[in-house]
Order: structure tokens, then C-alpha cells, then sequence
């Protein structure tokens, strides 16, 4: 299913970059109506989805993805399923800025537009979304993509097409697999691996005592991922994994996980690290609560932290009932230190646009958060993309992309850690910080022996 | 008139002989297939194991789990295979598909062990697990399940089709022959009433006008005999009509 982007029509008169068949047509009514100087622009943004200009047309055709108006991103991502915060989160963060640069001027004159399609966290439509991206709509590259299990599965195919140079960048996954070889070289990351952030907390919850280390993990390549972090990290202390249970990507927080905390309950664990997504972690949480499991849970990045604290305390008289043992491991600094740059800037874009899901790619009710972790990672994600497409310079071409990428050394974004890129260094950013849950946010978490020890 | 006593035996042994064929044809059609499929869903999950164990053999030496974890649960989507998991030459889990957790039989089994052997599963059902070495078995071992169930279930199928057409036939089969015992014991029927007419009125010319003399075949021949006999009986000689169908 192909879902595009309303352009964003600002009260400016400006089109943001998001464009679609249906959503092109509703707004090029009434881009006619009220703002005739938009109508180029607009024309422009249709690309060959609305019948475009005879060069655009052509240029896209021939396989650059950009032309002389716009530089055309790739999205697969999950927008509907029981992981749509995680995508819509990611998108919301990346809109606030690259709307942004579009207001000003583009890139280089160019507008930044993205190309979405919802993959619902499911590996099988990730894949035919990534065909489509490539070789349909021929994108100038692949971006802001959400997940191992769907990242995992289109890495052979960027190694099929690698004579086309399309590049993923800045997936929502820590994962290995586009971090080593053979797909590597294929993939460019800006957060922080997996497994530094299970390395990050074993070894935390090593030294404040804390053994015996279980995992509750989704039984897919994410889960694995994590797993085999924490059993490498544990493996360093001279420990092994005291026990693990799984759960079925997609579960729901409805579902019960009452056997999950029962596996482990079985093996007396001192904490237990989760390697899933927000839904089934709150119930994991839930239930272990219930059950009476009372050790620190520990989620990674990928978790969703707003969505995973907003199931567990909803309606509940005691609000911190099952956010008491919780540690959340992040890839980027928290959202309410503006003392940050990146983070004031990131909380003004946000106010100034907040960016929506385009309508058409809404199948299930989702209140996105005005901030949260994954708004902030994608917004990280888009400013970077943001200086290596301006070092492409006036003529962008895909061949040009690994020597921009690699030409950011000491990169300043905006936050107190440097980023840095070349041939053995793929990934940007190698911080991980710890949260924990206090007065209904999480806030970073200093001392583990006063709080878990 | 009906002749029913002349030819129930040779219904009875139309019956019998096609229920023993169909009876004898559904066991062997039951065995052959529950023994073809067998194997092949046996040979398809040997053959699943050994393209895991082959194509992981690179990803293991690379440590790289996620890729091997997402290798394996693109072939439980295959019908019939219900888990997989994969050990290290230490018989440590380093993949498998197991939900809530690996199941107790398992965890004590012999996991370097890649003969099938079947395997009853709480909570999950019937299986034939066969593995296949990684490496001859220095990288690890693949193990398949293929639920018994889900193989027991395509056999019935089979089966009951094979069998559901052999009924048809079966009776397709009876309903011709009683059709072809009633055409031939029709005119037998009418010879036995029209012999009965002439002996109670064989002075009647009317019984040598009936379209049962002027048949070209064995009832016409005894009819034209009966009426012959009888009328030699009365002193009376053939009518024109059977002299010259004669």
C-alpha cells in the first residue's frame, strides 16, 4: 500500500515536502484557491506519482532521485500495528526539521521530500516497500527506516542493487547486521549499537551487585540482537544468562505475559533486561509487578519510552506502581535539557511545525507526544542527513554520498558528543544514558546503587 | 412381470466384488500414501535442516545472531515446520522460535543428536524433530520440528479424497450394473408372461401379432418357439407374421 504526504501548506504559503496522489490532489485544490504562487511548487513536489514536468519526469527516471526542485527520501516504517508510535514518533522528529529547511530555502535550492510507506513493523512489506522505493519510485536514498527484523531483511537487497548506491540511512535499530560485514558498507548509523547499550546496563547492574541478568526478548532478529548483547556483556563479568523468556512480535499490552514471568520467576533473577517493543514490555512490566517479580526491568532505546510509561500508568491510582523498577536505556540526551542547542532547537521546530502522519497513513488511533525520545532521535537523524546532502553539493548524486558521509569528522550537531564518519566508522554517535521514571518522566538516572543497589 | 430371483446373485456378487475392490484399493491407496508422505514431509524437513545448517555455517563463525535468528524464522513459515532452533557445539541455544520459552523435553535433550525421533511437546503438540550438523557438527546443530498434526491432517486429506473418488466409482459402478441386469431381465420379464398367455389361451391370434416375435435375438427365438410348440399342441400352424421373421 502506497501512502504519501500531503504537502504541509504553512500559513506562509510554503509546501512541506511530504507528497502523495490523494493528499497532492486535496491540497493542489486548495493551493489554487489561496496561495496561485504555490501551484510550480506543488507541480514540482508530484514528481511521476501526478504526472510532473517532462525533465523532472525524466530525471527521476533516470535513477537520481533528486531533481532540479526536490532530493526524494525513501520511508519504510511503521505507522499502523501495535509499534506505530515508534514510526510516527521517528517521522515526527525528522518532519520538524527537514519542514524546516524547506521553509528556508531547501537544500541547495532543493526541497527535501519524503516518500513513505507503512510496513506495520513486518518484515515482508518492509521488503516490497524497499523494491517499490528503489526501482518504482527511485528514490534518492532510504531513510528514517524502523526495526531489525524489517532492517534485517532489506540489507541483501541494498547488496543486490549496490551498483545504484542506494544507502540506508539512520535506521531505528541498534542491531549488528548493518553495522558488520557483508551488509555494513551498505548502511550508515547515527545512534548508538545494541550492544552498547545491553553492555551499558549489565555492566551497571553488575556493579551494584546485580548478577543474575534474565531476558524477556521478541523472538525475531531485534530480540536476538539484544540477547546476544547481553550474553556477550554478562560474558565479560564471568556471568551467563540466568534466564530468558520471549513473546511473539506484535503482542499486544492487552495480552498476558503472566507465563513469561513465570519462566523467569523460575530462575530467581536479580534484573531482567527487555528487548521488545513498548506494548508488550508494559505488560511484561505489568505482569511481573502483579506476580510479584520484583527486580529492576530494564528496556532498551528501541522500547518507545513515552508510549511503554504512558500503558503503564494510565488510569492507574498508584501512578508509579509499575514504573518503580523500571531503567530505560537511551541513544540520545533527554528532551527536557535545554541547556542542549540540539535540544532547544529540536523543542522550537517541534512547537513551530508538529508535524502529522499524513492522514491517508492513519489506520488506528495515535495521540503522538509533543516530545519524546524518538521525535528527538529522528530529528538528529534528519539534521545530519541535512549537512551531508548540503556537502553533495549543487549537483547531488548518489556516487557522491559515501565521500559527504565521510567527510563529516567532529561533526558538531548539537549535542555535547562529536560525530564522526569514515570507512571503518559507520556509525555517528557511541553515548548511552540511563533513565528512570520519577514524577511521571523519565529522568536521567545518576546514581545506581541509591536507586537499585 | 419381474424377474428378481434369476439375478440377485449376480448383484450380490456385483456388490461384493466392487466393495472388495474398493476396500483393498483404499488400503493400499491409505498405506501408499501415509508412507510417501511421511517420508517426504521426513526428507522436505531433513532438506529445511540441512539449507539452515548450510547457509548458517558463515553467519555462526561471524557471531552475527540477528541475521541467523532472522535466516531461521523465515523458514518457520514454511506449513508444517512449527520450531527451529540452533545449538553451538556446547549445546548452548544461540537461535530458536520458541514462545514463551524452550520447552523442558528440549532444553534436556541430546542436542548434538540429528536422527529424526518424535517428540510430545505440553501445551504444543505432536512433532518429528531432525536436525542436521553445522560445520559436521564443530559449529553447532539445526533442529526442525515438523508438527505431526499438521502432516497427519494433509494425509487425511489425501487420502479422503482417493477415497471419496473410489466410492463414487463404487457406486456409479453398481447403479450401471443393476441398470444393465433390469435391461437384460426386461424382455426375459415380458417372455416369461407372454409364455404364461399362450398356455392359458393358445387359440388367441392375437398372441401371434406381439412385437416379441419379430426380436432378433434369443427371447424372439424362444417366444417363436413357445408360440410354435403351443400351436403344434392345437393343431394349428405358425402365423404368417412368425414364419416370416423366422
Amino acid at each position: 500500500m502506497q501512502h504519501s504526504l500531503g504537502p504541509e501548506a504553512s500559513s506562509s504559503g510554503n509546501w512541506g515536502p511530504l507528497v502523495t496522489r490523494k493528499s497532492v490532489m486535496r491540497s493542489g485544490l486548495a493551493a489554487l484557491l489561496v496561495a496561485p504562487f504555490t501551484v510550480s511548487s506543488l507541480a514540482a513536489g508530484r514528481g511521476q506519482e501526478s504526472g510532473g514536468s517532462e525533465a523532472e519526469s525524466s530525471d527521476l527516471a533516470e535513477g537520481r532521485g533528486a531533481t532540479d526542485e526536490e532530493i526524494v527520501l525513501g520511508v519504510s516504517a511503521a505507522f499502523s500495528g501495535p509499534s506505530r508510535g515508534l514510526g510516527t514518533e521517528l517521522y515526527r522528529g525528522a518532519m520538524a526539521y527537514f519542514n524546516n529547511v524547506n521553509e528556508n530555502g531547501g537544500i541547495e535550492g532543493r526541497r527535501v521530500s519524503l516518500k513513505l510507506y507503512d510496513d506495520g513493523y513486518q518484515p515482508d512489506p518492509c521488503v516490497q516497500n524497499t523494491m517499490r522505493l528503489m526501482l518504482e519510485d527511485k528514490v534518492f536514498l532510504l531513510f528514517g527506516y524502523v526495526g531489525t527484523p524489517t532492517v534485517t531483511r532489506v540489507l541483501p537487497i541494498l547488496k543486490k542493487f549496490q551498483d545504484e548506491k542506494i544507502f540506508l540511512f539512520f535506521p531505528f535499530t541498534g542491531a549488528q547486521p548493518q553495522r558488520e560485514p557483508p551488509y555494513g558498507e551498505f548502511a550508515f548509523n547515527l545512534r548508538a549499537s545494541y550492544n552498547q547499550e545491553t553492555a551499558g546496563l549489565v555492566d551497571n547492574l553488575v556493579r551494584i551487585g546485580r548478577r543474575r541478568i534474565a531476558v524477556f526478548y521478541q523472538i525475531d532478529a531485534y530480540g536476538r540482537s539484544g540477547w546476544a548483547g547481553v550474553r556477550a556483556a554478562l560474558a565479560k563479568h564471568g556471568e551467563r544468562l540466568a534466564g530468558e523468556a520471549t513473546y511473539s512480535r506484535g503482542e499486544k499490552f492487552t495480552g498476558s505475559m503472566r507465563k513469561q514471568v513465570e519462566i523467569l520467576q523460575g530462575v530467581s533473577p536479580d534484573a531482567v533486561i527487555c528487548i521488545g517493543a513498548y506494548a508488550a514490555c508494559a505488560a511484561f512490566a505489568r505482569d511481573a509487578v502483579d506476580l510479584g517479580l520484583d527486580v529492576p526491568i530494564a528496556n532498551l532505546s528501541f522500547v518507545g519510552s513515552e508510549n511503554l510509561l504512558k500503558l503503564l500508568t494510565e488510569g492507574q491510582d498508584d501512578a508509579e506502581r509499575y514504573t518503580r523498577q523500571l531503567i530505560n536505556s537511551q541513544v540520545v540526551p533527554s528532551y527536557e535539557d535545554t541547556s542542549i542547542p540540539a535540544v532547544q532547537e529540536y523543542r522550537d521546530l517541534m512547537a513551530r511545525h508538529d508535524p502529522q502522519v499524513p492522514a491517508d497513513l492513519v489506520q488506528e488511533e495515535y495521540a503522538p507526544f509533543p516530545h519524546s525520545f524518538g521525535s528527538l532521535e529522528g530529528f538528529l537523524n534528519a539534521k545530519l542527513l541535512g549537512e551531508i546532502l548540503r556537502r553533495l553539493g549543487p549537483d547531488p548524486d548518489r556516487t557522491g554520498l559515501e565521500e559527504a558521509v565521510f567527510s563529516i569528522e567532529d561533526f558538531d550537531l548539537g549535542i555535547s558528543e562529536r560525530v564522526s564518519f569514515g570507512p571503518d566508522r559507520r556509525q555517528g554517535l557511541q553515548s548511552v544514558y540511563h533513565t528512570v521514571v520519577e514524577d511521571g518522566r523519565f529522568v536521567p538516572l545518576d546514581d545506581w546503587g541509591a536507586r537499585f543497589g | 412381470m419381474r424377474i428378481r430371483r434369476l439375478f440377485k446373485w449376480t448383484r450380490f456378487g456385483i456388490f461384493a466384488v466392487f466393495g472388495l475392490i474398493v476396500l483393498s484399493t483404499s488400503i493400499l491407496c491409505i498405506y501408499t500414501v501415509d508412507t510417501e508422505l511421511s517420508a517426504e514431509y521426513e526428507v522436505n524437513t531433513q532438506n529445511i535442516a540441512k539449507t539452515i545448517a548450510d547457509s548458517s555455517a558463515g553467519i555462526l563463525l561471524n557471531q552475527n545472531l540477528a541475521t541467523l535468528q532472522s535466516l531461521v524464522d523465515q523458514f518457520l513459515e514454511v506449513q508444517g515446520i512449527r520450531y527451529i532452533y540452533i545449538t553451538s557445539e556446547t549445546g548452548e541455544f544461540l537461535a530458536h522460535t520458541f514462545v514463551p520459552g524452550i520447552p523442558e523435553e528440549i532444553l534436556e535433550s541430546d542436542h548434538s543428536n540429528t536422527a529424526p525421533v518424535e517428540r510430545s511437546l505440553p501445551g504444543m503438540g505432536d512433532f518429528i524433530e531432525v536436525g542436521s550438523p553445522i560445520l559436521a557438527g564443530v559449529a553447532g546443530t539445526v533442529h526442525v520440528g515438523m508438527d505431526l498434526d499438521v502432516v497427519a491432517l494433509k494425509i487425511q486429506r489425501a487420502i479422503g479424497q482417493q477415497v471419496y473418488l473410489i466410492s463414487v466409482m463404487l457406486v456409479l459402478g453398481v447403479l450401471a450394473s443393476i441398470w444393465f441386469v433390469n435391461l437384460a431381465a426386461k424382455p426375459l420379464g415380458e417372455l416369461l408372461a407372454y409364455a404364461v398367455e399362450l398356455a392359458r389361451d393358445g387359440e388367441n391370434d392375437e398372441l401371434g401379432e406381439r412385437d416379441l416375435l419379430a426380436r432378433d435375438d434369443e427371447v424372439g427365438h424362444l417366444a417363436r418357439l413357445f408360440l410354435h410348440v403351443s400351436r403344434q399342441g392345437a393343431g394349428r400352424g405358425l402365423p404368417a407374421r412368425v414364419s416370416g421373421a423366422e
